[in-house]
């Protein structure tokens, strides 16, 4: 880490010894978000894009907050800062790799658990639905949010902006540009919003965060250089999930720590070199977050066990593409080349607590000695099973896309060469006294541990072909067919439940008792899971005419190998992702905007029919079930009006947002049903200020955003109550 | 396989090794594996433990053994299987002999009173061991072929 710290420090010494010498002699200039050789409005994909201003009128400043205000996006909130679960057009599962690429002005952030941030510089978002891998490669299965920040070339002027409201939540940040230089900085604290019955009703999420931005932009001649560098610090709690049993959701109740502290750095260099027949250009990041969560695993009042999971990462990018000079050519290739390596140092020590041994681990193992020959007995208070991984894994890839303009047509076609690989060490230990009753008078010592190494590496191709049609100056539609793939990985959260099964066997051949059913479990064989593929056929339209704009899209898509989270059966204390099915997911998404005079007016729709084609857990066949957690809608619909009275202005702004039915589990049998809620804002503007105020939730539609199952118990997250917020903005 | 060599392997150095012996003087192996049935006469009636492994090991002066039956089930409704070690078995006979009155075995990490062994006899001839006791009330006996050994 001390070599990964000193390589940052460099990149960032060397990108400020570059600024000083071109500061005198460079203009600014911009940095694209995305890697398409053509506008988003000529791509033969679905793509919204979200303007700092909607931003502002959704009150929308995290990637929760794009969830049904795009398309088939949903993105729940819950959980902490690392959750981060992203679901996309029927793909996505609750932990381990996201289907959803993100590129901040460019750069590709690798870790998913630093995916969750305040906005601070954020003017611009573009999600590009159904996969992208040909060009971006791992995870863009879903698709790719590319978020672009504040320009020193866009000559905004200084803004600072503070909000109070309810859970004593408090947002405040500003940002300004000078010369060659962008500067963002925010602030937030929430007391939360979810009571913890077993902590004196005390708010279980409460959150502290800062968040800074720099960027740098220079041009000169053929050259264009830029830098961003952002930091994010924050410490907050979390995990607001209730228990269901018997038909009855109770509120949060959990006893031991619930935290999330995130350290997490992002240094990113983009050169562009326009030469007279072609354009280079280089992106390369080091990349480094350093985060600490404690969880009380058993989500109760009870003294059962509890999970820390602290990591160390590391990570460098880099990538060059290479394009033609003459963008009005018919034929625009664009090639790349690829790589990243990451480095991640994790411990993950799970504690039995009193209860847990009794519960999880004793009463399993003497309910099989007969009672005339004894029980065993662990009198420790606490035990500890620790566990330490360090992973590496590492991309390379070669891509190349050629776009061919022949009259109307815009033909797209691609290819991805695509190599992952990953290496895991593991180093498992697990302590604990036991006494077999009668026949031992005092506690022995014993430990378990359990060390090896598993490692794997994977080739995929990832083609692309498409064909846009442009059949007027405001129509165009097209056809896409792509593929793209989800990393594959490792299970880190099953080894507690490896280790809780191997120590019991260990300790009864130890005492020489062997049980006619020893306790299984899963084994480091199932530690490992393989990526998974989608191939996605997809049609569109789009229309551009005056003020209004409309999209459409039909897609079907097929997934292979699919990553499923799934729990050992019984009393287990772990989950582990399988590649457990196939399944297909069939969509239609529209999207429209119209601005007649000051009104602003967008809705956005979806629709996924997201199920199973086959899938069997050796238990039940699930083929024709719903996926868990994927929404059948997501519905968004907004309405806006600027109302002029002399310099002020008058701003209207409401909106419905809507998700669901989901389905909880793989059998279906759980269902939360569509839920509306309704959001809305109400501003005075003046031209150095606006005074507003927005309410979250205002009919405080009670739904749940999260379902899960530990140790055989049942638990729900409640989406947030009614929210309400009052906030002023300087534009100085 | 592999397991099933190195048997027959055992059984013939063991031959071996007993027919270079004087024949007034059979030789026994003072650590050895024999394989076979334990046969329990439970309340609930006799049953035979198949394929259970028995170490024999003798002391360093060969006046006692230890015999440790591997994986034994008292009652066939037993959901487990355990290791029990009998300690200071009396050896005569140049350790062809085998007798103890009474000694409380070790199982499961400590003595074992509730399965006292009593009335312990038994013997090694050739290959073989047989040996009957009972543990606490209930009547114990085994009979098997050496496997692997070990001769000092």
């Amino acid at each position: 880490m001390a070599i990964f710290a000193g390589e940052m420090l460099v990149s960032v010494f060397l990108t400020l010894v570059v600024t000083a010498g071109l500061d005198t002699t460079l203009t600014a200039s911009h940095v694209t978000a995305l890697k398409e050789a053509v506008p988003t409005t000529r791509l033969a994909t679905a793509s919204s894009t979200v303007q700092l201003r909607t931003l502002q009128s959704a009150g929308a400043y995290r990637p929760q907050h794009l969830s049904a205000l795009i398309p088939s996006l949903h993105i729940p909130e819950y959980g902490a800062s690392l959750t981060s679960t992203i679901y996309l057009r029927g793909l996505g599962s609750r932990m381990e790799n996201p289907v959803m690429g993100l590129y901040v002005d460019g750069i590709p952030v690798i870790d998913k658990n630093a995916y969750d941030f305040d906005w601070e510089a954020v003017r611009c978002a573009t999600l590009l639905r159904g996969p992208q891998g040909t060009l971006y490669g791992r995870n863009a299965m879903g698709g790719v949010l590319a978020l672009q920040t504040l320009s020193p070339a866009s000559g905004e002027k200084p803004l600072f902006y503070m909000e109070f409201g309810s859970a004593n939540t408090l947002r405040t940040g500003g940002s300004f540009t000078r010369g060659n230089h962008a500067f963002a900085a925010s602030f937030r604290h929430t007391d939360g919003f979810f009571p913890n019955a077993a902590k004196g009703q005390n708010p279980c999420d409460p959150y502290d965060g800062f968040q800074a931005h720099w960027k740098w932009e220079k041009s000169k001649n053929n050259l264009a250089l830029s830098n961003i560098f952002r930091l994010g610090l924050s410490q907050e709690g979390g995990f607001a999930y209730g228990l269901y049993e018997n038909g009855t959701q109770y509120p949060v109740s959990y006893n031991d720590e619930g935290s999330y502290k995130r350290l997490s750095v992002l240094e990113g260099i983009r050169i562009k070199h326009s030469g007279a027949k072609y354009i280079v250009e280089g992106t390369a990041s080091l990349q480094a977050l350093a985060d600490d969560m404690h969880m009380d695993q058993d989500y109760t009042a009870k003294d059962i066990f509890t999970l820390q999971q602290k990591q160390l990462s590391g990570a460098a990018t880099a990538e060059i593409l290479l394009r033609k000079a003459n963008r009005t050519d018919s034929w625009q290739p664009t090639t790349g080349l690829f790589g990243f390596y990451r480095l991640n140092h994790l411990l993950a020590p799970v504690t039995f607590k009193r209860e847990g041994i009794q519960t999880l681990i004793l009463d399993n193992a003497n309910k099989n000695i007969p009672d005339d020959i004894g029980y065993l007995d662990i009198p420790d208070q606490t035990m500890p099973v620790n566990s330490e991984f360090i992973i590496g894994s590492w991309n390379v890839a070669l891509f190349h896309e050629s776009v061919y303009r022949t009259g109307a047509w815009i033909l797209t076609a691609g290819l991805r060469l695509d190599y992952e690989g990953a290496r895991m060490d593991y180093d498992c230990l697990a302590q604990l006294h036991y006494r077999f009753d009668p026949t031992m008078q005092s506690a022995k010592p014993f430990e378990v541990p359990y060390r090896g190494t598993r490692n794997h590496g994977r080739v995929q191709l990832l083609p692309k072909i498409s064909a846009l049609y442009e059949a007027s100056q405001t129509l165009k539609i097209y056809g896409t067919v792509a593929r793209g793939y989800r990393s594959g990985g490792f299970n880190t959260q099953i080894f507690s439940d490896i280790l809780q099964n191997q120590t019991m066997n260990a300790v009864m051949k130890d005492l020489g008792v062997y049980l006619d059913r020893p306790m299984t479990s899963v084994n480091a064989g199932h530690t490992e899971y393989d990526p998974e593929q989608a191939w996605n056929f997809e049609a569109g339209a789009r229309l551009r005419r005056g003020q209004v704009k409309a999209d459409a899209a039909l897609y079907w898509l097929e997934v292979e190998n699919q990553q499923l989270t799934t729990f050992p059966p019984g009393k287990s204390t772990g989950r582990m992702m399988t590649n457990a099915g196939h399944s297909r997911s069939l969509g239609a998404e529209l999207e429209a905007q119209w601005n007649p005079g000051e009104w602003q007016l967008s809705a956005a729709y979806a629709y996924c029919d997201a199920r199973f084609t086959r899938y069997n857990d050796g238990n039940n066949d699930y083929a024709l079930k719903r996926i868990p957690y994927i929404p059948a809608h997501t519905l968004y619909a907004g309405a806006g009006y600027n109302w002029k009275i002399k310099e002020a202005t008058l701003k209207l702004h409401a909106s419905l947002r809507g998700t669901g039915p989901f389905y909880w589990n793989e059998d279906n049998t759980r269902r939360e049903p569509f839920a509306l809620r309704v959001d809305a804002r109400i501003g005075l503007s003046f031209p150095r200020f606006e005074l507003y105020l927005r309410g979250e939730n205002l009919t405080d539609t009670r739904s749940n955003v999260f379902y899960f199952k530990s140790v055989g118990n049942e638990f729900f997250a409640a989406g947030k109550p009614l929210a309400l917020y009052t906030g002023i903005t300087f534009k100085l | 396989m592999k397991i099933k060599n190195l048997t027959i392997l055992s059984v013939a150095l063991a031959t071996l090794f007993a027919c270079n012996k004087p024949q007034d003087e059979p030789a026994f192996p003072n650590q050895a594996d024999y394989k076979g049935t334990v046969t329990v006469e439970a309340t609930s009636g006799t049953f035979d433990n198949e394929d259970i492994r028995v170490n024999f090991e003798a002391s360093e002066d060969g006046t006692t053994a230890t015999l440790t039956i591997y994986q034994i089930r008292f009652v066939p409704t037993m959901p487990v299987t355990i290791d029990v070690t009998i300690p200071n078995v009396q050896l005569s006979q140049n350790g062809s002999v085998l007798s103890c009155e009474q000694v409380v075995p070790l199982a499961m990490g400590g003595e074992f009173p509730r399965y006292t062994v009593t009335n312990l006899t038994g013997k090694r001839e050739g290959n073989e061991l047989s040996f009957s006791l009972n543990f606490g009330s209930t009547p114990t006996s085994f009979k098997g072929v050496l496997t692997v050994f070990e001769q000092d």
